[in-house]
């Protein structure tokens, strides 16, 4: 070890070394400057190697993103073209007749005429309007606005101009989109037995399964929680499971339910198929205030997921808001007074315009052609009418006027060869303030020959108790199943879920049951089953899915926790022809005794299985109760001790020490009256 | 067969029991009155008068000499069966929801309510001399707060442990020297209502709110089967022929406060009976219009006794058909 030197200065590490320096080179700066600044301001600037390798973006991309663009202030600015081109002469009478045009969408800020060499204009002039909301509606309103015969006006936003500028010069072929293999849509139509499918919805809501009704016990085909945030539905097919959710739509298929498509729609609530599946029909109360589109209702292209239009919706709406003929190609509604017949796939109002129909109340689609029925009601001394529209050629086909009518609705023959209006007739009308009230309602059916020439009409009327059975009173719901020879009744919640099954042939009850407090019934496709629901949605305890027979015969109670829902899988309409159908309704003896085979091994196996199982359980159980029983056995000296000796192991094990008692019967009981 | 219809309380019945012999019946109810009849023939023999507020539970020593009852008047009382004089009355800070002798008839071990501040307690005394019980317990265990009140209990066999019912739809086994918890059976959801022992005292039976009864083996709280019913299960009893007709009858049904129809179709207050082993039900029998409270089998395996909410004890004995019918397996 050095010793130090008492005087020597302690070696100073090279920063104080520099320090110090710095220090004296400051004092010296005071010394040259008097009243500067005591420190040396430090040194910012980037050494001259440096390079820089983080962008603006990154650091300050929030501020670039508000930094000014060229387009800014121009996108309030529209181009109209086709306007007539004039000399200075007749400028300010054109200029007039511009801002009149334009006028209703806002403010004009500014316009602009540019003229050639010769001071005529040249054809397209420069609009700006005080914001670009009212820019875009009067591009929107008045693009392809028909001065005069030989001017329309062509609009666009300024700032398009930019976007269609931009347009690479080399055409690059959109790349086209893979094909999504989903498998075989209707695999459910291949099953060999031909049970049917049926969805569930249970737990309260939160889980969703997918049943196959087979014989004997249904099997399960696909379980989810949170499958749909409300409810579900089929498509009128039965090629696609449509779930809600708050953000939109998902339609599932195939044979492992995968999902094939959404629809983004915020808040729908209601949905309807097109009759061939091709289209969906969206509706949701939530809207958007700041969007200018319609959001209400929505239809999408169920195969692309396209959004095809959107439409806004009276308030309240009536769902469905729109009809559809049976090949999807035209769908329609009643929109003040008028019929809007519009057309696929283009989805415009059918010849642009509306149908004008003073007083229409209601109309439906022929089920197999493109005819529309509607009818309007009574207006003082113009009389009810029925009337037939064919589309798109718009001829009316048929009207038939009717009097005194309260209501009318119209039921078409599955066929489409009939039409069946039911009119509501009164014998007198009382006007009370807004309300009309009638009295002496008969019934009168307009039955509409579709398939003879001039379509002729046949009046029937019925009185009195046959058409309320037709009706339906009360809170009632009928379903009549679709091959139509068979109806169910039940009556809801007030009579306690009475069920009929009525043979519409002869109208006779074949079979009067109820399930209590049943809340819905529906038929299977094919017919064969009824389902009877207690929803929890109507009804918080017993909440079961019961299956019926058509002819009413309890098939199985199935009672699930907090079951909300029950919907068979439709099924496509038959391919069969009416000889075939024919043919194997004739032979149906020798396939029934077939199937009945087949069934009976079902139902013998599922017994065998069962037997098989109980016997399992049995022999656990002797095997217990053995152990047990020993166990019991070994414990009896103890069992003695604590009961001071006395067997009571059996009823009968201290017999001896009973002690007989007498009881008293009533054996007889007699009145005898005693004469005095 | 007509069943008999004992009538004579005055509000819903709360438990009812059979002595060993099963010549007694012993009903309480919500009147504070327990009764006992003659099981034959329905004759009201008298009743134990004493108490002032709703009679919970009641039990009967196996000699039939000692009845005790525990009442929502915070007494229990140990009756002299014959005599229907009070020996003794012991006084609660809260009501007592349970009561059980011992297989020797020596202890008794009751369970009260936590009401009022006070702990829901599990207390075992000595009834050797039933005129001059020390009220103090041999045992004394706080069941709260640490785990849910116990609404009722039931001894072990051979008087080692004690099972409470508890209102999580826990059961828990206690060893009954140190007051210390052996097991906790977790199967219920829902508030044990019932629990009874198997005529061997080898297996257990709990009915529960959750609307579902199962089956224990007593000696280590194994659940073996379950009876699965939709509506709550207030009482659940083994017959004791359980080697030769393995059933189980249960009653329950939807409580007052939620039927908010005016039928009483759908309260669903039959007497359900399961098989024991598959568990599937094969019969009912109606009869009561309100839940059932209480239900047991006679311990001679051919009929049954019920006590509704309709304040009605049904005393049933069973037809020919009830022997006939067997489960193919």
């Amino acid at each position: 070890m050095r010793v130090q030197g008492g005087h020597t200065p302690p070696p100073l590490s090279q920063a104080a070394a520099a320090n110090m320096a710095k220090k004296n080179k400051a004092k010296l700066l005071d010394n040259e400057d008097d009243g500067g600044q005591e420190e040396e301001e430090p040194d910012f600037s980037d050494p001259e190697d440096f390079v820089d390798d983080i962008t603006d973006e990154e650091l300050l991309g929030d501020l670039l993103r508000q930094k000014p663009k060229e387009t800014d202030g121009v996108e309030s600015v529209i181009i109209v073209d086709g306007v007539p081109s004039v000399g200075a002469e007749r400028l300010d009478k054109l200029k007039n007749v511009v801002r009149k045009i334009f006028k209703e969408y806002g403010t004009l800020i500014n316009e602009f005429y540019p003229t050639n060499e010769e001071g005529k204009t040249k054809g397209y002039i420069f609009l700006e309007f005080k914001d670009r909301a009212a820019a875009e509606e009067a591009v929107r309103q008045r693009n392809n606005y028909k001065l005069d015969k030989q001017h329309t006006f062509l609009c666009n936003l300024f700032t398009d101009f930019e976007k269609y500028d931009n347009i690479p010069e080399e055409f690059v072929a959109p790349v086209p989109e893979p094909y999504k293999d989903l498998g075989n849509m209707s695999y459910y139509l291949l099953d060999e037995n031909c049970f049917d499918q049926f969805s569930i919805i249970f737990d309260g809501g939160t889980t969703t399964a997918i049943y196959l009704n087979a014989v004997p016990e249904a099997i399960e085909i696909a379980k989810r929680e949170r499958w749909t945030e409300t409810y579900v539905r089929w498509s009128p097919r039965g090629t696609y499971l449509a779930t809600f959710h708050g953000k939109g739509i998902a339609l599932w298929g195939g044979e492992e339910f995968r999902q094939v498509q959404k629809f983004s729609h915020s808040g729908v609530q209601f949905i309807d198929f097109s009759p061939c599946e091709k289209y969906i029909v969206s509706f949701s109360p939530h809207v958007d205030q700041r969007s200018e589109e319609p959001q209400s209702i929505i239809i999408w292209d169920t195969r692309s997921g396209q959004k095809k239009r959107a439409f806004n919706a009276e308030r309240p709406p009536i769902w469905p808001v729109f009809k559809w003929s049976s090949d999807d190609r035209y769908f329609a509604r009643i929109w003040e007074e008028c019929v809007s017949v519009y057309e696929t796939p283009s989805f415009g109002l059918l010849d642009k315009k509306s149908i004008k129909v003073a007083g229409i109340k209601d109309f439906s689609w022929s089920p197999t052609d493109n005819i529309l029925a509607y009818w309007i009601a009574e207006d003082k001394d113009v009389p009810a009418k029925v009337s037939l529209l064919s589309i798109p050629s718009r001829e009316e086909v048929r009207t038939k006027n009717l009097f005194n009518v309260a209501d009318c609705k119209m039921h078409w023959q599955k066929c489409g060869d009939y039409l069946c209006v039911k009119v509501a007739r009164y014998a007198k009308a009382k006007r009370e303030k807004t309300e009309v009230k009638y009295s002496g309602i008969y019934y009168n059916f307009e039955i509409f020959h579709m398939r003879e020439k001039g379509i002729p009409v046949d009046s029937l009327e019925i009185k009195g108790e046959h058409t309320g059975l037709c009706m339906g009173t009360g809170k009632q719901q009928v379903r009549n199943h679709q091959r139509g020879s068979l109806w169910s009744w039940l009556g809801l919640r007030s009579m306690n879920g009475a069920l009929e099954f009525i043979d519409t042939k002869d109208f006779q009850v074949m079979m009067s049951t109820e399930h209590f407090m049943a809340t819905d019934i529906e038929w299977d496709p094919t017919g064969r089953y009824v389902a009877s629901c207690v929803s929890w949605w109507g009804h918080k305890v017993d909440n079961a899915y019961w299956l019926w027979s058509f002819q009413g015969k309890i098939l199985k109670r199935q009672t699930v926790d907090k079951f909300c829902q029950l919907l068979w899988r439709p099924r496509p309409p038959s391919l069969l022809s009416t000889q075939d159908i024919k043919d194997i309704k004739k032979n149906m003896k020798k396939y029934a005794a077939n199937f009945e085979v087949q069934d009976k091994m079902r139902y013998s196996k599922a017994s065998r299985e069962i037997i098989e199982k109980r016997q399992k359980q049995m022999q656990t159980f002797t095997e217990y109760r053995k152990k047990i029983i020993e166990q019991f056995e070994r414990d009896k000296e103890q069992r003695l001790r604590l009961r001071n000796g006395q067997d009571t192991d059996t009823l009968t094990s201290n017999e001896n020490d009973y002690e007989e008692e007498t009881v008293e019967f009533l054996v007889k009981k007699e009145t005898v009256l005693v004469e005095d | 067969m007509k069943p008999i219809m004992l009538q004579g309380h005055e509000r819903s019945i709360t438990q009812i029991k059979f002595n060993r012999e099963g010549d007694l019946l012993f009903s309480a109810s919500k009147d504070p009155k327990p009764n006992v009849w003659y099981s034959i023939n329905g004759e009201r023999l008298g009743s134990y008068d004493g108490h002032s507020g709703t009679v919970w539970c009641i039990d009967v020593k196996w000699d039939s000499s000692l009845f005790i009852s525990g009442s929502a008047d915070q007494t229990m009382r140990i009756w002299d069966v014959e005599t229907g004089t009070s020996n003794t009355t012991l006084e609660m800070k809260t009501s007592v929801r349970g009561v059980s002798f011992s297989y020797s008839g020596t202890m008794i071990a009751y369970t009260t309510d936590k009401m009022m501040g006070h702990n829901s307690e599990l207390n075992i005394i000595d009834v050797r001399e039933p005129n001059n019980v020390d009220s103090t317990p041999i045992m004394k265990t706080q069941v709260t707060p640490t785990y849910t009140k116990a609404l009722s209990v039931l001894w072990g066999p051979l008087d080692e442990y004690v099972v409470t019912g508890h209102e999580d739809g826990s059961i828990i086994k206690w060893d009954m020297r140190t007051g210390k918890e052996i097991q906790v059976g977790q199967e219920h959801s829902k508030q044990i209502k019932d629990m009874q022992l198997s005529h061997d005292g080898m297996m257990l039976i709990t009915a529960s709110k959750d609307t579902t009864a199962r089956l224990w083996d007593i000696s280590n709280l194994e659940a073996m089967k379950m009876y699965k019913t939709d509506r709550p299960v207030n009482s659940a009893a083994i017959s004791p022929l359980v080697d030769t007709y393995p059933h189980v009858v249960m009653g329950g049904g939807q409580e007052a406060m939620d039927v908010t129809t005016t039928s009483s179709r759908i309260g669903k207050f039959d007497a359900r009976f399961f098989h024991l082993v598959f568990e599937e039900e094969f019969a009912r029998v109606k009869g009561h219009f309100g839940p059932i409270n209480s239900i047991c089998f006679h311990p001679n395996g051919r009929g049954y006794a019920s006590g509704g909410e309709d304040g009605y004890v049904r005393v049933h004995v069973f037809d020919d058909a009830y022997y006939q019918f067997k489960f193919d397996f």
